[in-house]
């Protein structure tokens, strides 16, 4: 096949696409928006919502841009004044039957309705008419709600569930000013990927029960950062609102809704990502305590670092570093793992060095793995072995005891950890969330969340995707990758080399040097 | 030293104006008095706050939510007050009302008065006619910060 590109003018912009390349899609290498509805990159174009229309110079009719191959020598106009009226008129028809609940509507401020209302629409309704009743509230999914007046039957949902998750749970039922969308015998939503159904829709038909109401879209600032709940490390946006004044615990992540990556999630995300962020603001550790013959004392980082180094200090200065072990985890960033084990392998040359990770849960064969953490293979890369926490090889012989984070406590009983960790004397958590760990050791240390750190991820195909703090740290929390650098100032080893590394980037290019899987 | 001299003037300075002031109003109350016409008149001040002027029709004053009939608030919690408030003192909580024909009512409602700066663009911002500042209290002091934010029930009132 001659790959020739067809060469067509758009609005006086020549462009030259690929052969079969639809209008819309020309446009929009060409710089230019046509605006759509019912059409979407991922799925079949259906034609059914009609705001695409455009002129082609030579036809006599208008034509859709969203369903029509180019042809070479095309001449397409996309804002003349009889293509501005179409779609005024379709717009017209659009809301005949809507109720423009937007005061009320979670879609307000990001919907295209909104949109294109503003841009080509501006008219005063003509319909004499009342509006049709629909029902407003009907339970689709177990987090999803239908409200038939807003949908505008671009059957986009529809399309969704039978060409990506093919589980087919809503179709368009009945016929003509009757058409629905609808469960099948009410059978409802149920797969790993429904919470994209609210990202699609392009107006405020379909919501969910975790947003629902909760605030308006443009309240909130939107990051962009990747999601940390499994291996496959999904593109997410981050959708935060830095609170009220006086009025306390309003700060907070509202949302979580799939970024683009074709490489890595394409343009979904699954419900186990989208809903499980509350897990990580819930039980939030924010002080640096220390338990001092069983009484609580807050510290300052200063202090409670310098006093660690003291602990550490001799060990390493007599060579004599057996019996400190500790235990990571990889839900630390690639310059927190390389920080690890820079500090804790090649300087200190400890040997008991574990893994504590969450637990692994099942994979659902599309995004979602069953490895529950972001980083396993970036410990893998650096040449760290993912040795499981065994009790009997942590306790026998260890005097000093550091923990990363706090999944060991889901993965042993409380009794024979409470057992194996009275042995040593020293016991030091650095960790983000409460897990009962608390009460095992003598030095706690709050970590920052991994959405209130700067840094990067290796997802389990081995692409590094960096990421940014979308909220400031909770508490005095501080993100591991400083509190190593810290540590390892006061412990004075190799100076020079880590005063030198003061941001996560400075951290990732010396890897890149290191490590030539980095580079 | 010739720092303090020049804070002597000042004080001169404004004593005189206060003297002229009072010599100017004497001056139009006496004629006054003795029925002369004149076109300026002397300035009359009331003893705030024994003495109360009348409100005028279009004044803003401590803001109230309306009811409906069936005595809920009127607001659909659309938060478009807090999105026009320019001292982002207006704080509202959403919930799911059981009659699809509301749908949102505020479970949580407040104004934080000690931020209010009596713009009135909650009103104007309102589709519901739910918030008004006409309830005629403008004596709003309160020695605590707390006594300021005014909830729900406070605002209902
Ligand atoms: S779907 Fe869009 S136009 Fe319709 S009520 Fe919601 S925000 Fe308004
Ligand atoms: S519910 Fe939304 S996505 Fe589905 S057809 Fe209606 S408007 Fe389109
Ligand atoms: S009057 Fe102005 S400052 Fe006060 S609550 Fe309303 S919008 Fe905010
Ligand atoms: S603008 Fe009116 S209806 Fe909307 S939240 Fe404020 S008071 Fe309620
Ligand atoms: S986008 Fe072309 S018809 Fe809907």
């Amino acid at each position: 096949m001659e790959s020739a590109g067809m060469k067509i003018v758009i609005d006086d912009r020549p462009v030259e696409v690929e052969e079969g390349t639809t209008i819309l899609q020309a446009a929009k290498q060409a710089g230019l928006h046509i605006p759509h509805l019912c059409f979407h990159p991922a799925f079949v174009p259906e034609g059914s919502c009609r705001i695409c229309l455009v002129e082609i110079e030579g036809l006599p009719k208008l034509e859709l841009a969203c369903a029509t191959a180019v042809r070479d020598g095309m001449k397409i106009s996309t804002q003349s004044p009889r293509v501005r009226e179409a779609r005024r008129g379709v717009l017209e028809f659009l809301m005949a039957d809507h109720p423009l609940d937007c005061p009320i509507c979670d879609k307000a401020g990001e919907c295209k309705l909104q949109d294109y209302y503003q841009e080509y629409g501006l008219f005063e309704g003509a319909f004499k008419e009342a509006k049709e009743k629909r029902d407003k509230i009907i339970k689709i999914a177990e987090k999803l709600i239908l409200d038939r007046e807003r949908c505008i039957l671009c059957t986009r949902c529809v399309r969704f569930l039978s060409e990506i998750t093919k589980t087919q749970e809503l179709g368009v039922f009945r016929r003509g000013i009757h058409s629905e969308i609808s469960t099948y015998e009410d059978a409802p939503v149920q797969n790993n990927y429904s919470g994209n159904l609210v990202d699609l829709c392009p107006v405020g038909a379909i919501t969910d029960t975790e947003f629902r109401f909760k605030t308006r879209t443009w309240f909130l600032a939107q990051s962009e950062s990747i999601c940390p709940l499994c291996s496959r490390g999904c593109n997410i946006y981050v959708d935060y609102h830095p609170g009220f004044t006086r009025i306390p615990g309003t700060a907070k992540i509202y949302r979580i809704r799939a970024r683009e990556n074709l490489e890595v999630n394409g343009r979904w995300i699954c419900d186990f990502g989208r809903y499980g962020f509350p897990s990580l603001e819930k039980d939030r550790g924010d002080k640096i305590l220390w338990k001092k013959e069983g009484r609580d004392t807050i510290m300052s980082w200063e202090k409670i670092l310098s006093l660690l180094a003291e602990k550490l200090r001799p060990r390493h200065r007599t060579k004599n570093t057996s019996n400190i072990a500790v235990v990571a985890n990889t839900w630390m960033t690639n310059e927190e793992l390389f920080l690890f084990k820079k500090i804790f392998k090649d300087d200190l040359g400890l040997k008991k060095i574990f893994f504590a990770d969450p637990r692994p849960g099942s994979g659902d064969g599309f995004l979602l793995q069953a490895e529950r953490t972001p980083n396993a293979r970036a410990a893998k890369e650096m040449g760290l072995e993912l040795n499981p926490v065994n009790l009997d090889d942590l306790s026998k012989n260890t005097d000093v005891l550091i923990i990363f984070g706090p999944f060991l406590a889901d993965l042993h009983d409380p009794s024979s950890l409470k057992n194996d960790l009275d042995k040593i004397r020293t016991k030091v958590l650095v960790s983000s969330h409460r897990s009962g760990l608390e009460s095992y050791v003598d030095f706690i240390l709050p970590a920052s969340g991994i959405l209130e750190k700067t840094g990067s991820l290796t997802n389990r195909d081995g692409l590094v995707q960096k990421f940014s703090a979308v909220c400031p740290p909770c508490g005095d929390s501080r993100p591991e990758w400083s509190v190593l650098i810290e540590l390892a100032k006061e412990l004075r080893i190799n100076a020079g080399y880590y005063s030198r590394l003061t941001q996560p980037e400075v951290i990732l290019k010396e890897m890149g040097k290191e490590i030539a899987f980095f580079r | 030293m010739i720092r303090s001299l020049g804070y002597f003037w000042e004080l001169i300075k404004g004593s005189l104006i206060t003297a002229r002031h009072f010599v100017v109003n004497m001056w139009f109350h006496t004629l006054k008095l003795f029925g002369i016409k004149t076109k300026r008149r002397g300035a009359v001040t009331i003893q705030y706050p024994e003495q109360k002027k009348a409100l005028a029709s279009r004044h803003r004053s401590l803001q109230r939510l309306l009811k409906r009939q069936d005595l809920k608030p009127r607001c659909v919690s659309c938060m478009l007050c807090v999105t026009v408030c320019p001292s982002e003192c207006i704080y509202v909580e959403a919930a799911e009302d059981p009659d699809p024909d509301i749908q949102k009512y505020p479970s949580t409602f407040i104004i934080d008065l000690s931020r209010c700066c009596f713009c009135g663009f909650c009103v104007e911002a309102c589709p519901e006619d739910a918030i008004r500042m006409d309830t005629g209290k403008i004596d709003l002091a309160q020695s605590t910060r707390q006594d300021l934010i005014y909830d729900l029930d406070k605002l209902l009132k």
